[in-house]
């Protein structure tokens, strides 16, 4: 996929989720005008008005580049990992899924889980399975940290802060 | 007088000093580390300030911030790794100076160049605040719209090549800062019966998303995509005059210092710029103006000063606006502002009225946090030097957990770890499709205070939609946002659109 199409089904995303809360998320989650002052809508349909706005925009203004035939060939749009090293601190790329997914769910497990089972438990798997995840084969430093780190953050929030950490605590 | 006593003597009290200290120190070794950068260490630290008083958290952030402006040096000195955009000038001249062996020398340039800045520049805000403050006080809620609409425009440029795109980030950042309790009903908005929505969305959780978790993301991808490896760092020469830094060496500079430092200053002043602008002006008005310009680019440390004057004197400088208006600067400078919401605060000129004392308590750690980075940069630099090695293995479990349980920390719950976990996701994609997250977050910090201004003008004018043109001070402003967003727009409506994005690959905008 090109960068131009990508940025075309983001623009869209864009736009359908404005349509959406302009139509629905909006109207329907927003109090009723008091009879004073501004109506609680008013701000929430300005921001969502200029998110359209500059979506259309965006959208119509690749729509005429398109049609005059005054973009850059594809083959010249590059994406900046497939350029020479240092070009930038930006961090405009390819969105790698898998990475994404395999660094994602453990988290999004680890806050299911910590309420139901013990936080120390939890944790430890948590942090071992993560540096699996990234690469770490060195089970004696992964047993390591994990350990290190869970009752640093452990004796960190129940003593330091006073705070009970999340979910039943040992066991 | 008294207030100004009272103040300073709090920023003298023995747990003010050791946070400060412990601020600064941490900001070093954070900032040491490439990758992590001043505002995301105050994202990851603010939730701990819950604990504190607002003096002690504040001057806590304030110190973190200074110590992680010197610490992106050390990095960018030693490996040519700049951890922040700003610390890119640095390695230029930095680097060289490391391969001839004498990259202690250039950190100790480094140093004393970031403290004169900084210095400096906590000098000018602590004179020209207060009595521009006093001015901004005769600013109505019309003006206060209108600072905010234009704020809200030129910040959406940070961190994008498409002003467009800076602008559907700040709005959608308003959208997300609009949930919670309508203000004039007192009824729910925008919470989609999550009944945790009732009270809005924290600004910790969100921030550690944004900035920490997403920015762990990427590092992940790329760190595992191409390999981790531990970088190695030329060895030092053992000649004292390589390492040394000699009070002539430092005073040939002392020009460029003022200047770098002054820029530093009215660039810091000025929301939207940043520090990488500073940076990089400086070290080009040096190179410009100096009598070795050849030597620029091949180990100068006059170079090394033009960029970190300029970069250490926007820490103290953006604070201006945050003092004066009430209107962050940057993202550092909008962390801030979330820690001083959190202890009860509203940043704004009325804060030399109502909090005078906390104001000169601040100030009085302003000038310690210097005074320390000073002498912690002074006796440390060797061991933050060996920060820079540490593991990316071990690194990012540690950063990743740390999100997770700072997310939990502020309220104890773990609604607000499912928050950090979807803004990290939502992050993630920002970037990539380079949508400004600054843009984002400052728009989700603002939004609250534009609306209460919109509502206030609505009601004073009993619906008069001709009154910004009774205030010329607001009808400036407005006229000033739009001619912004006109002018931006025909500059960028001449690119082609693909152009517009591969510019972003070349383009040196950040934080």
């Amino acid at each position: 996929m090109t960068r131009i199409k990508r940025d075309s089904i983001a623009y869209l995303v864009i736009a359908v989720f404005c349509l959406l809360m302009l139509a629905w998320g909006i109207p329907t989650y927003t109090p009723d005008y008091p009879g004073y002052g501004a109506s609680p809508a008013l701000v929430p349909n300005v921001a969502v008005g200029i998110m359209l706005f500059m979506a259309c925009l965006s959208l119509l203004r690749i729509g005429v580049a398109v049609y005059l035939k005054k973009t850059i060939p594809a083959a010249e749009s590059k994406f900046p990992e497939d350029m020479e090293e240092g070009a930038g601190f930006t961090q405009v790329g390819r969105v790698k899924l898998l990475h994404l997914a395999s660094t994602m769910i453990p988290c999004v497990l680890l806050v299911v889980a910590i309420e139901h089972i013990a936080y120390i438990f939890v944790s430890f798997v948590f942090l071992m399975v993560f540096q699996y995840v990234i690469g770490n084969r060195k089970w004696g430093q992964s047993v390591l940290v994990s350990i290190i780190l869970t009752a640093v953050l452990y004796i960190v929030m129940r003593y330091g802060f006073g705070v009970p950490v999340p979910g039943p605590q040992l066991f | 007088m008294e207030m100004i006593i009272a103040g300073l003597m709090d920023s003298l009290s023995p747990a003010s000093l050791m946070f400060v200290f412990l601020g600064v120190a941490i900001g070093v070794l954070i900032g040491a580390i490439p990758g992590i950068n001043g505002p995301m260490a105050i994202a990851l630290f603010i939730p701990v300030t819950y604990y504190m008083s607002a003096l002690t958290a504040i001057g806590f952030l304030v110190g973190l911030n200074k110590g992680a402006f010197f610490g992106g040096a050390v990095s960018a000195v030693l490996l040519r790794t700049p951890g922040t955009p700003e610390a890119a000038a640095t390695s230029w001249d930095g680097y060289p100076l490391t391969q001839q062996g004498k990259g202690e020398k250039a950190l100790r340039m480094a140093l004393y160049s970031s403290v004169a800045g900084d210095f400096i520049s906590t000098i000018v805000l602590i004179v020209i605040a207060s009595p521009l403050a006093a001015v901004a006080l005769f600013m109505g809620p019309a003006e206060i719209f209108a600072l905010i609409s234009l704020a809200l425009t030129v910040i959406a440029g940070i961190g994008t090549s498409s002003i467009g795109r800076g602008l559907m980030a700040a709005g959608f950042g308003i959208l997300i800062g609009l949930i919670g309790t309508e203000p004039v009903t007192a009824l729910p908005r925008l919470t989609f019966e999550i009944y945790q929505f009732g009270s809005g969305l924290s600004l910790i959780p969100v921030a550690i998303g944004l900035l920490a978790f997403s920015e762990i993301l990427l590092q992940l991808e790329k760190f595992t995509v191409k390999g981790g490896g531990k970088q190695t760092i030329h060895e030092s020469s053992s000649k004292p005059e390589d390492r040394m830094l000699t009070f002539k060496e430092f005073f040939a500079s002392g020009k460029t210092l003022l200047r770098g430092s002054m820029i530093g200053i009215g660039v810091g002043a000025m929301p939207g710029l940043g520090a990488p602008v500073a940076s990089f002006m400086s070290y080009d008005q040096a190179m410009k103006r100096s009598k070795n310009r050849e030597e620029f680019g091949k180990g100068s440390l006059e170079g090394i000063g033009a960029s970190e004057s300029a970069n250490s004197a926007v820490v103290a400088s953006s604070m201006i606006p945050l003092f004066v208006l009430g209107i962050p600067g940057n993202l550092a400078v909008a962390m801030l502002m979330g820690a001083f919401m959190i202890h009860g605060m509203q940043p704004g000129p009325l804060m030399f009225q109502e909090n005078a004392q906390l104001m000169y308590g601040i100030y009085g750690s302003l000038i310690i946090a210097s005074l320390f980075l000073l002498v912690i940069g002074r006796l440390g630099l060797r061991y933050f030097c060996k920060a820079v090695n540490i593991p990316a293995m071990i690194l990012y479990p540690i950063v990743v957990f740390t999100c997770i349980m700072g997310a939990y920390l502020g309220k104890s719950s773990m609604f607000d770890v499912g928050v950090m976990l979807a803004f990290g996701f939502i992050g993630y994609f920002m970037r990539k499709f380079d949508y400004s997250y600054v843009a984002f977050l400052i728009g989700f910090i603002l939004a609250p205070e534009w609306e209460r201004a919109l509502q206030q003008v609505v009601i004073i004018s009993e619906y008069d939609t001709l009154m910004f043109f009774q205030r010329p001070v607001a009808m400036g402003l407005m006229a000033l946002t739009i001619f912004v967003i006109v002018r931006t727009f025909l500059i960028n409506i001449k690119k082609k659109p693909v152009e517009v994005a591969a510019a972003a690959a070349g383009q040196h905008k950040a934080d």
